[in-house]
């Protein structure tokens, strides 16, 4: 039969036309027919956190489609590439299967019941010996709400250890740490509809053409405005700018104290408002004194005259917006620089108001779900560890003893690594995430992962660079196979809905907590009678319920009808859900005296600095078609088709110094490792000195390169810069 | 000879209903109109036709429509109806990078459609957009060759070409295409233009950095560029030189088609002049020109409907080569047949074997002349061919008579075969356009040993002539002969860098 199969399409009988047949659909419109669905299940995307709403086509429980959902107040019916193809992840090769647990170096398929036993008692174990906090848990910003909030009840009240992080610190902590300095705590004040409404927009180390497409649709709806974009590198952003300041590598710090300065001296601030909603203006101003233009100018690079001319058309602008994502955010300064971002808006009252914000677009698709009931680096409902107020609070919630809760939070991310490495950390829970590929300076990473007693990988993918590595693999559900809601990055709590089962034996990461809870022993006290995520909804509400992320106004069922709410939506709200809301608008922070903090900083050259032998600068980033470690969209093909591999990206005089040209592989070498058979892009998209290397591509890991430099505050890497040199590649890498 | 490029159906508007979004899409399913705030787009009048419009300033490379319109067609993840190429100028900080985002230009001439052998194509009397037929393709590709955008894509698994039809389908209900519904940016619209005034216009409104020339078939995407563009603007993926398919089947369909013709002119010469009439040449002959017909059918994708090639005579070279060769092979037989029996006729047969062999061989070589293949472009080509089957006619008729006088007529054609490849790099080494520069440049490195080797056999084959009048010795110069245009063939087919629309800086893996 196949030889007749063959035949008839060798010889052109057969053209497949049945395949390829069109028709007109009710939803879709007109279209090829193999993409009509019988049912559309909304949902929402599960790469960043612009969160655009979507809906997955389902014909004979397959995903055969996806659409831009046109009434999701978010997107309105746009996606990006790698939404517009995200369904094909749901059948990716690659998908984990069943629970693996390594028995004499291999992985073994065992029952779900055997290898949540092995798991506990492993742990267990690690924990009579080692003490409690021997075993580390590092999660993700990739799941819904309602898992995040279980799994921090879990790890901390269950497994009982307070060393837990999740990936988010590798993003979204600066952000976290520089909200909560300044306002008193996290939570992004502005809107997506700001983009729209304010006259003036600062986008600072922000690629949003690249990582956040479909917020370019909300600037483009702005004609009025004066797009800003500050970058070392002539993004695709930057080519929308109207003012386009090629600062030096991490320079952005002197550029906003430059700026406030200013600001102060040009007496552009507004004076009730400082007076009124602030404290720290005279330690500020005295710490702006050796940041004048002519200062800044040497270190940004910008002409004084320029940088005076931003402060003036920030300062005068009637709404400015200061949005900002991983340029600031991965450096040993980026708190500081989130403060002096924050500054800004503080020193005019530019904050909470239409269009006027200073605004962290978030990476994950959930990573502000985490931050806000999470557990890791503070209580859920942004209550902080340390206060006894809110340690009784949510005592008293969960109906437990207030001596169980942590009063200082554990380990973050980097230091769970270093503690492993030390061996103080004996088991470790990875959830959703792949540092083989994310985390900087890898072979510590590797280092630590190879002293561990016991590592348990729990992921949507098997095998994932760090999954190999595991003893025990856990699968899970992945977007589309699960119920819940994410947060974006302007506060919108949308839903989540399964559209189809998982696949062989993975389960939501959901179940798999509360079987582990079972097994455990605390399912009774910490989750009772729960076995829908929905339940974890209804106890979160009641636990954020006069918090800033207040979610106690909200249904499943309205924020199905509205396309999301933005919190705080509190019960009793009289606002309908759907409307736009700020934070900060009347003045009063999250701080015990309602004051806003301004916050002094110091700008500092970036720890590795090149020298003679690694004279050039490696930045690290990302492409449209590419997410994170690419465990999905490397699995894509049309993806993978439109960017195939790494790329190193080198001004021409630097090029001709080395004697390279475009498409020879080159090997980058750090002091840390080396990265082989490259190909070389010589461009104009980066400066003199500068190199420029994505980030998603195992095969040439940039974080190979990367060094374990970290933020004193928030704890995430130095991502953006450090010194390498770039050799003609010696030896192929096959 | 042109036919009527935008003949209006009968009744204007009868299908065509685009005021208004049918009702299917009206309400929470609507996909496209409204609410994206995209006006409906109304039915062209006389003389007008739709086109795409492109703004660069707008585009921000996201490739949206390039996945939107896979989804859309369901085609398979290595064919992309629509791309998206990048271009970059100017000197940090003050760079310029851009972005093409190109489907089908729905050419006021359309190269695909004027040179297709079936008539697949149309240009649609209402609309103007440029339809392709699958049901009457025969995936003989030529079209893939004669756009010089790269436009229309075969499809190995149908074995058909396809390619972007502006969402007609999705048109005559109301809806807007694809990729003006997937992009973030509003950087692609349909417009609808006056035929007339764009036949004016178009120089300044369709061309732009990494486009080729609007001039080849006049396309109507009118791109809007940035108010000032670096002068070294450029394509970035200029670095992308590689071999292209040989194309085996082509290679023995041209290189035997002319070893045919040129032994049956050889056999012919012989009945003429000495009056001696070689059957067995004629027989070998005949053999050759049906091996090489029927390697031919292995280049389509459909193979079972190869006849249909002769359709389009009228206007397609393709189906002029077809044709010719059918005659030839038809006089061929007759001619072999004839010398066979020795049968007196046999010298009217054998002139027009020749003739229409020769005829073919022609055709063949026009058909080569394709907007899309710049090294193929230009007579050269056909003085390539025409070398090889005299070469062929040469050695054939040296080694029939049998005698040391034609040393100099075999010799001058080598020099022939040597000589107008040698023009033809000459000129492509000192050409400042990317593509003939690119041939040159992948004949002098990639390629360049097969190159030698090419000549190498043509001078072995001239050399084993020269040694001896022997008939062996013959048989070895004529299959030198035959190896070096084979190889040569070859080269043709592989180093020919294609026209196309800038794409981006990393070339894809093949396969």
């Amino acid at each position: 039969m196949k030889f007749f199969t063959w035949l008839k399409r060798r010889s052109g009988l057969d053209i497949r036309s049945v395949d390829y047949q069109y028709g007109q659909d009710p939803v879709l419109g007109f279209t090829a027919e193999r993409k009509h669905a019988d049912t559309w299940v909304n949902t929402t995307c599960g790469y960043c956190s612009v969160g655009c709403g979507m809906q997955l086509g389902v014909k004979s429980g397959r995903v055969v489609s996806v659409r831009g959902n046109p009434q999701h107040p978010v997107n309105l019916g746009k996606l990006c590439p790698k939404g517009l193809a995200e369904h094909y992840a749901i059948e990716a090769e690659g998908r984990a299967h069943y629970p693996l647990l390594r028995n004499n170096g291999i992985h073994q398929r065992v029952s779900w019941d055997q290898a949540l036993d092995v798991m506990v008692q492993r742990f267990r174990a690690i924990q009579a010996k080692h003490g409690r906090d021997s075993v580390g848990v590092i999660s993700t910003g990739q799941l819904v709400t309602e898992e995040f909030y279980t799994l921090g009840k879990l790890v901390q009240l269950g497994l009982g250890t307070s060393h837990y992080d999740g990936n988010t610190t590798l993003c979204m902590s600066t952000a976290v740490s520089g909200y909560k300095r300044s306002f008193g705590s996290d939570g992004p004040p502005g809107a997506y509809e700001d983009l729209e409404r304010a006259d003036v927009i600062f986008l600072i180390g922000a690629n949003i053409a690249d990582n956040h497409p479909i917020l370019c649709t909300r600037l483009e709806a702005n004609a009025g405005k004066t797009l800003v974009v500050v970058d070392p590198r002539v993004t695709k952003t930057a080519m929308m700018a109207d003012l386009y300041l090629p600062v030096k590598p991490r320079s952005d710090l002197a550029l906003l104290n430059a700026m406030l300065r200013t600001i102060i001296d040009e007496q552009l601030f507004d004076c009730a408002y400082v007076e009124n909603h602030t404290v720290g203006f005279d330690d500020l101003r005295k710490s702006l004194e050796e940041s004048d233009l002519a200062a800044a100018a040497q270190i940004t690079g910008l002409e004084p005259e320029l940088i005076a001319q931003c402060a003036r058309l920030y300062a005068n602008a009637t709404a400015p917006f200061i949005a900002w994502t991983m340029g600031v955010n991965h450096s040993t300064k980026g708190t500081e620089t989130v403060n002096a971002i924050n500054n800004l808006a503080l020193l005019t009252g530019k904050i909470g108001k239409a269009g006027a914000s200073p605004f962290s677009i978030t990476g994950q698709c959930n990573a502000m779900g985490t931050r806000e009931t999470g557990f890791t680096s503070g209580l859920p409902g942004y209550r902080k560890f340390e206060s006894a107020t809110d340690r009784g609070e949510i005592a008293q919630l969960w109906n437990i003893e207030e001596e169980r809760l942590p009063t200082s939070r554990g380990l973050a991310y980097p230091d769970i690594i270093e503690a492993a490495v030390a061996g103080n950390i004996r088991g470790l829970w990875i959830l959703g995430t792949n540092p083989l590929v994310s985390f900087p300076n890898v072979d510590v990473l590797k280092h630590a992962l190879g002293n561990l007693d016991f590592l348990v990988v729990q992921d949507g993918f098997h095998p994932t660079p760090t999954s190999e590595l595991a003893d025990l693999v856990l699968p899970a559900a992945i977007w589309g196979e699960k119920e819940g809601t994410y947060t974006n990055s302007e506060r919108r709590v949308s839903k989540v809905n399964a559209a189809v089962e998982p696949p062989g034996e993975a389960r939501s990461d959901f179940h798999i907590f509360l079987s582990l809870a079972e097994k455990l022993g605390c399912k009774d006290e910490l989750f009772p009678e729960w076995s829908a995520p929905s339940h974890a909804f209804e106890e979160w509400k009641r636990v954020s319920a006069g918090r800033l992320c207040d979610y106690s106004g909200m249904t499943y069922d309205a924020i199905e009808q509205t396309g999301g709410i933005q919190w705080p939506f509190p019960a009793g709200c009289t606002e309908p859900p759907s409307s736009t809301r700020r934070l900060y608008g009347d003045g009063i922070f999250s701080t015990p005296d309602g004051r806003a903090q301004l916050i002094a900083t110091q700008w500092t050259p970036f720890p590795e600095q090149p020298n003679a032998d690694f004279p050039l600068i490696l930045n690290t980033g990302r492409t449209v078609e590419h997410w994170h470690t690419r465990t999905k969209t490397g699995a894509i093909s049309i993806l993978q088709r439109m960017a195939p591999r790494a790329w190193l990206e080198m001004n021409p005089v630097d090029a001709q110094k080395l004697n390279l040209k475009s498409h020879d592989r080159v090997d980058v070498i750090s002091p840390r490792g080396r990265v082989g058979g490259v190909e070389l892009r010589v461009t104009e998209i980066v400066g003199p000195g500068q190199v420029f290397l994505p980030f998603h591509f195992v095969e040439t890991n940039a974080n190979q390169l990367t060094q374990s430099a970290f933020d004193p505050i928030s704890r995430e890497p130095n991502f953006k810069q450090c010194a390498v040199r770039v050799e003609k590649q010696t030896n192929s890498t096959d | 000879m042109e036919l009527p490029l935008l003949t209006r159906a009968d009744q204007p508007g009868s299908f065509v209903t685009l005021s208004a979004p049918d009702s299917a899409s009206a309400g929470d399913t609507t996909f496209c109109g409204a609410n994206v705030g995209r006006a409906p787009l109304r039915t062209p009048d006389a003389g007008e036709q739709y086109r795409f419009h492109f703004d660069m300033t707008k585009c921000i490379g996201c490739k949206c429509c390039v996945v939107a319109c896979n989804e859309q067609n369901g085609n398979p993840s290595d064919i992309f109806w629509r791309r998206v190429g990048e271009v970059e100028g100017g000197v940090y900080p003050h760079t310029q990078r851009h972005y093409l985002s190109i489907g089908c230009n729905h050419c006021l001439e359309p190269t695909c459609m004027t040179g297709c052998p079936v008539d697949a194509y149309s240009k649609d009397g209402l609309t103007g957009i440029v339809r392709h037929s699958a049901d009457a393709c025969i995936g003989c590709q030529y079209c893939t060759w004669n756009c010089s955008y790269g436009v229309p894509q075969f499809n190995a698994e149908r074995g058909v070409v396809g390619k972007c039809d502006m969402c007609y389908g999705r048109l005559e209900n109301g809806q807007h295409p694809a990729c003006v519904v997937a992009c973030p940016e509003d950087a692609i619209q349909i417009e609808i233009v006056r035929v007339e005034d764009w036949q004016r216009e178009y120089r300044e409104h369709a061309n732009s950095p990494g486009m080729p020339s609007a001039d080849d078939s006049i396309s109507t995407t009118r791109i809007t560029l940035p108010r000032s563009l670096p002068e070294n603007l450029g394509r970035v993926d200029l670095g992308h030189l590689q071999p292209e398919s040989p194309h085996w089947p082509l290679v023995f369909m041209t290189v035997l088609t002319q070893l045919s013709v040129g032994v049956f002119a050889a056999v012919l010469s012989m009945q003429a002049f000495t009056a001696r009439a070689n059957r067995f040449a004629g027989l070998v002959a005949l053999v050759i020109a049906f091996s090489a017909l029927s390697a031919s059918t292995l280049h389509l994708g459909r193979p079972l409907y190869a006849a249909r090639a002769l359709k389009m005579w009228r206007r397609s070279w393709l189906s002029r080569e077809v044709l010719l060769f059918t005659l030839f092979a038809g006089a061929a037989t007759l001619y072999a047949l004839c010398l066979w029996m020795g049968i007196s006729f046999a010298i009217v047969a054998g002139a027009l074997t020749v003739v229409c062999g020769l005829a073919g061989v022609g055709a063949s070589a026009r058909l080569y002349l394709a907007p899309g293949r710049p090294a193929w472009n230009s007579p050269l080509t056909v003085f390539e061919f025409f070398a090889t089957t005299s070469l062929f006619g040469a050695a054939g008729f040296a080694l029939l008579a049998n005698t040391d006088n034609a040393i100099w007529l075999v010799s001058t054609c080598t020099l022939f075969c040597v000589l107008v490849p040698c023009v033809k790099f000459l000129r492509f080494a000192r050409s400042s356009s990317h593509q003939l520069y690119g041939t040159w440049q992948l004949l002098s490195t990639t390629l360049s040993n097969r190159l030698i080797l090419r000549f190498a056999l043509l001078i072995a084959g001239l050399w084993a002539f020269g040694v001896g009048s022997a008939i062996p010795a013959r048989v070895v110069a004529l299959l030198l002969f035959l190896a070096a245009e084979f190889l040569g063939r070859y080269l043709f087919f592989v180093s020919v860098v294609p026209t196309n629309i800038a794409s981006g800086f990393l070339m894809p893996e093949a396969g």
